[in-house]
């Protein structure tokens, strides 16, 4: 039992925000399905609920930031729940990436007359995987190093250094984008083009949006580390960007294995 | 939130934790002398154990700890066990030396299991109150109530007396 209190748990206050974060997420649903189907507004109806659903995160996590952080609320105990949380999270987006991954092997493991019978499909010129490919498997690998470096300084005590390795990790993130959308600039196939740019462009641009996330998550513990917010001790917020980013990462290597290269020769 | 500036005080509280941090590695049977571990597990779900040493306080160890999360460490580097009232358990009670259950307010919700053994018996529920000893209805065992806290009702309101 905490002194103050009969218990170790954080009972929380009541909010507004899983009703904004609620009603964001029709608006983005309505707008999105009528934007698609060319209906006056939908376009407008979309963004509004959009930049809600953004404005909903932002004071979301502000606040479990201000009653962890500035209020002690996040206890031993209390930890447990965000690790378990963000463990199945990551658990679920393993089998949404399965998904895709599968949406792409149904479709070259036994290819239609469609596409010639053959994959990659009939007139698909595909890249090269030892070009571009192959040094864009190798950055996320080595922002994953950084990563752990960053965490290896935090369980030091360096606060600095864990600083500057997050600086590393986010600046090898933001080179692996660059690269990304130069790949997909040059690409002499498009989405539109066959199974084959379906699938890729599927595959490859949500992963794509999830190292932007990653990227997002690691700007975050970078500027918490550099206001002392991670400690020795505590830094729960951490150690989930770390495990965000190093799924990332594996989905990289299989997308490189699979795709870029099984898929591709 | 400004940065805050690394002063000597710091230094020192970085040295001390890297004095820990070799203290606890060396507990652990690791029979490598050298200052840096090889490996340290990224995913620490328990990460507190190296720092049970003795004279230290919460500022020493983590300098922003505040509310709860510092009480809990407090307790902690003062060797108390803050959540022990929570699991009460003893030796049989009798009406001489009854089992005393601590509670924060005037009553708690208790229940008794019997004896060990063959004198177990399925829990029975109830309200132990302040200066009413319970007789448990199955076993006899005799409970009596201690608040440590605040007093009053448990359920917030005060409408309970």
């Amino acid at each position: 039992m905490i002194e103050s209190q009969r218990h170790s748990y954080h009972l929380v206050d009541p909010s507004p925000w899983p009703i904004s974060g609620s009603l964001g997420a029709l608006a983005t649903t309505v707008g999105g399905v009528m934007y698609m189907h060319s209906f006056q507004g939908g376009a407008t109806l979309l963004s509004l609920g959009l930049i809600f659903i953004l404005y909903t995160m932002f004071v979301w996590w502000r606040d479990v930031l201000r009653e962890s952080t500035f209020e002690g609320h996040h206890t031993k105990v209390v930890q447990l729940g965000p690790r378990y949380g963000f463990i199945l999270f990551i658990v679920s987006e393993v089998m949404f990436f399965f998904a895709l991954f599968r949406a792409s092997s149904h479709s070259s493991l036994a290819p239609t007359v469609e596409i010639g019978g053959i994959w990659p499909p009939k007139g698909i010129a595909v890249l090269d995987p030892w070009e571009i490919p192959f040094l864009n498997t190798l950055i996320p690998l080595s922002s994953g190093a950084a990563v752990t470096w960053a965490h290896h300084a935090i369980l030091a005590g360096k606060e600095k250094r864990a600083v500057y390795a997050l600086v590393a990790t986010v600046s090898l993130a933001l080179v692996f984008t660059g690269f990304q959308g130069m790949e997909y600039y040059q690409a002499p196939f498009t989405i539109s083009d066959s199974i084959y740019g379906s699938t890729f462009f599927l595959a490859t641009g949500f992963h794509g949006f999830h190292v932007i996330i990653g990227t997002i998550f690691s700007i975050i513990c970078g500027i918490r580390q550099y206001l002392g917010h991670l400690t020795k001790e505590h830094h729960v917020g951490f150690e989930a960007a770390a495990w965000y980013w190093h799924f990332v990462d594996v989905v990289r290597l299989f997308l490189f294995v699979s795709i870029y290269w099984w898929g591709g020769i | 939130m400004r940065r805050r500036v690394v002063s000597s005080q710091q230094l020192q509280y970085v040295q001390r934790l890297h004095k820990w941090g070799a203290a606890f590695r060396s507990l652990n049977s690791s029979p490598s002398p050298s200052t840096t571990p090889s490996f340290q597990q990224t995913t620490t779900l328990f990460s507190h154990s190296e720092f049970l040493s003795k004279n230290k306080r919460v500022e020493d160890l983590m300098p922003i700890a505040t509310g709860h999360e510092r009480e809990e460490l407090e307790a902690e580097l003062q060797g108390r066990d803050i959540l022990e009232m929570d699991y009460p358990v003893g030796p049989f009670g009798t009406k001489e030396a009854p089992a005393v259950v601590k509670s924060v307010y005037d009553k708690r919700i208790v229940g008794c299991p019997g004896a060990e053994g063959e004198d177990e018996h399925d829990v029975v529920w109830f309200w132990l109150e302040k200066g009413k000893p319970h007789e448990c209805p199955v076993c006899s065992q005799y409970f009596k109530l201690d608040v440590v806290g605040l007093g009053g009702p448990p359920d917030g309101h005060g409408d309970d007396h």
